[in-house]
């Protein structure tokens, strides 16, 4: 670590991994009610158990990602956090809003619009804590020494997530409208802005992990993020097929819902031409995996499994079904899980000093975690398909088809302990880097990537 | 080979071109929306079931307009489907509707919240949805493959005025008796009621009618005495179901059993 301040990053990618495990907790006790086990349905009924599930997602992605910008934006603009103290705050405010929202929805303090269920007051809170954010790294920024495309992108998407979170705290009397700018938020975060970060943190992992030439990653950076709002704002409208807003979004939709497989698949071949243009390969083989990973991943889950389901023809009979959450669950994994996982793999040994990257943790957490996800994205599928064709095609009651696809949420249940494994062999692994220390700044694991070309960016574009 | 330039003017000007082209749309649709959900049926009664809707996060289990949690059923045609006396039973108390089954929470509405939510999902349903949710389209299909079940056709007796319990009753929402209701039945197989005599007695009809789960475990047919209908309906339901027998009725003495 060059900075003193960037450690301030390891306690938000400790707080996102509790999370995370948190989160995993609550699809287990959905998984278990779908198997006709639901004794907690008294206490945490579905629909509680379901929005503290997508929330905890969101809040711990927001965690990993508030906590990568605290450790990238230093390095990028060359010079200390703009005001460490103010990270701090932010850090443990978040915790406890989030905290506070969980504890709510076990009672019924929500708005149960999905995905954005927080209660009006904690998101006033939430506004203030991401302007606190976003003044902290933009500050930092704007004194830096340099600016890096990097850098820039990174803080336009964060900025740009935070803006467009605003129109999902309008209330509307008919539910038409208000879905119509829910997905303002939900769609244009997910498939649109937080690709810029993504993006942005791929970019700056394929520069410090492949030594490749910062002009050349940052070049096709832009490529691929226009390539995403180019398909990815209209896109919104495949939410706009059957909500009652007008026919003509079916044809903007599934054309542009049809591009939108371009961006990841683009984002995959970049990272993929990146890493073997590298001439000499950054000894972090767990962080490099993550990275690749994730820019796989998010082409098959995000690009490929959201264009199956994505053409009007096909999301009449598809919408509304598991087959959604098939799709939902690779996708945010492989898009936002794995490039934030890849950033921890990344930056602790950078921050400890410690070479934990080639061990049996390492290792299992990545391999185990990605054959359960894929297991789980099958198991969806093989429900959502079955549900399609038998309430939807043949029109036979939800609840019996309901009872015909159980068995295949046993077959989910152990793909996510499977996964669960993975996290808890990721988690093991973050937990024996320990803390940050000073001595990290001058240790070897600096001069490891220094050696190998990776990462010196000083002197060349200063 | 693009320059680093092009590569940012293309990024950015692809995002201004398509912002604006989205924004036009979002006023474009804001001008159509109104016509196309029936805006001004909006009533305080469906403002109030849509709070009630999300006060207690319904879309956290089931769908509506296809969004949602995938785990209880698609609201937007409810009330079509099932009737209003059945939601209003339903409602009431969710979990003796479907004994044994998926429970939905139990949340002791009044009758007027009640009546609130129907009146918004009511709403919704009428909603011009671009042709969502679809007619399954093997259906008929299904239909035309199966042999119809003997005597279920043209069963049915002329001329009985059919009982209101009938409907308050939500009997009407799965079974099918006189040529009327039965949708909801339908894909679970529930019978019509039409011949009902010829397999079950009078007493038979009410003990079924008072405890269905104590005959049969797992039948889908909830317990309604005390929910749905009192236990001196339920003599009214037995009485005039074995009264269809013609063999039976005498014509004068409308819905009396002769014994």
């Amino acid at each position: 670590m060059r900075f003193k301040t960037q450690r301030i990053a390891c306690w938000f990618f400790a707080a996102a991994l509790l999370l995370l495990m948190l989160q995993i907790v609550y699809g287990f006790v959905m998984g278990f009610a779908r198997i006709g086990l639901d004794v907690l349905h008294d206490v945490i009924p579905f629909n509680a158990a379901r929005a503290v599930h997508t929330n905890l997602l969101v809040v711990w992605l927001l965690l990993g990602f508030m906590g990568n910008a605290y450790f990238i934006v230093p390095e990028e603009a060359d010079r200390e956090l703009w005001w460490p103290a103010l990270a701090w705050v932010q850090l443990i405010s978040f915790l406890v809003v989030g905290v506070i929202a969980v504890i709510g929805y076990h009672v019924g303090w929500w708005e149960g619009r999905k995905f954005l269920e927080i209660p009006r007051p904690l998101d006033y809170l939430v506004v203030v804590n991401i302007l606190a954010f976003l003044a902290n790294v933009g500050m930092t920024i704007w004194q830096g020494k340099r600016y890096t495309t990097t850098a820039i992108v990174l803080y336009f998407g964060l900025l740009a997530a935070a803006l467009l979170y605003l129109p999902g705290m309008i209330t509307f009397d008919n539910q038409t409208v208000d879905s119509f700018y829910r997905w303002w938020v939900v769609h244009l975060w997910v498939e649109g802005v937080w690709e810029l970060i993504m993006g942005a943190l791929l970019c700056y992992l394929l520069i410090k992990l492949t030594g490749v030439d910062r002009e050349v990653v940052e070049k096709w950076l832009y490529v691929i993020v226009g390539l995403t709002f180019l398909s990815g704002i209209l896109g919104t409208g495949h939410h706009y097929y059957y909500i009652g807003t007008p026919r003509y979004w079916l044809m903007i939709g599934g054309i542009f819902s049809a591009l939108e497989p371009l961006a990841f698949l683009g984002m995959a071949m970049y990272a993929l031409a990146m890493a073997r243009k590298g001439g000499r390969r950054h000894p972090n083989t767990a962080a490099l995996n993550w990275t690749l990973g994730s820019a796989i991943m998010s082409f098959v889950g995000a690009g490929f499994l959201g264009m199956a389901h994505t053409l009007p023809q096909v999301n009449m009979y598809t919408h509304g079904t598991l087959v959604t959450a098939m799709h939902g669950h690779m996708a945010f994994w492989g898009a936002y899980a794995m490039i934030n996982l890849a950033m921890i793999a990344y930056a602790m040994p950078v921050l400890t000093g410690r070479k934990l990257w080639d061990n049996v943790p390492a290792t299992y957490g990545f391999w185990l975690s990605n054959i359960g996800m894929i297991a789980m994205t099958g198991a969806f599928a093989v429900a959502g398909i079955t549900q399609v064709n038998l309430e939807r095609r043949l029109g036979l009651d939800f609840l019996a088809v309901q009872r015909e696809i159980e068995v295949h949420f046993v077959g989910l249940l152990l793909a996510a302990s499977l996964f669960l494994l993975g996290i808890l062999f990721f988690v093991w692994n973050f937990w024996s880097f320990g803390l940050p220390t000073d001595e990290a700044a001058a240790s070897d694991v600096r001069r490891v990537e220094e050696e190998a070309g990776a990462g010196v960016v000083r002197p060349a574009t200063a | 080979m693009l320059s680093k330039g092009q590569a940012r003017a293309f990024f950015l000007g692809g995002t201004a071109i398509f912002t604006g082209i989205f924004l036009v749309l979002t006023v474009d649709s804001m001008s159509r929306v109104p016509q196309q959900t029936n805006a001004d049926q909006l009533t305080p009664q469906v403002k109030a079931g849509k709070r009630i809707w999300e006060e207690k996060n319904c879309m956290g289990c089931h769908t509506l307009f296809g969004e949602g949690a995938y785990y209880a059923p698609e609201l937007t045609r409810v009330v079509e489907r099932r009737g209003v006396p059945w939601l209003r039973v339903f409602l009431a108390n969710p979990q003796a509707m479907f004994p044994g089954q998926r429970r939905m929470v139990q949340y002791d509405f009044t009758p007027q919240q009640i009546d609130d939510v129907v009146a918004f999902l009511a709403w919704c349903g009428k909603v011009d949805l671009n042709g969502f949710p679809a007619k399954p389209p093997l259906r008929d299909a299904l239909a035309a493959a199966s042999v119809p079940a003997p005597g279920a056709a043209g069963a049915t007796p002329p001329g009985r005025p059919l009982p209101e319990v009938f409907v308050t009753g939500s009997c009407l929402g799965c079974h099918r008796l006189q040529g009327q209701g039965g949708a909801a039945g339908a894909a679970l197989g529930t019978p019509a009621l039409d011949d009902v005599y010829r397999r079950k007695s009078r007493d038979e009809l009410v003990g079924w009618i008072q405890d269905p789960q104590a005959i049969k475990p797992g039948t889908a047919m909830p317990k309604l005495v005390g929910v749905a209908i009192t236990a001196a309906q339920v003599e009214e339901i037995a009485d005039y179901l074995v009264g269809l027998d013609p063999a039976k009725a005498a014509p004068g003495s409308a819905g009396q059993p002769r014994l």
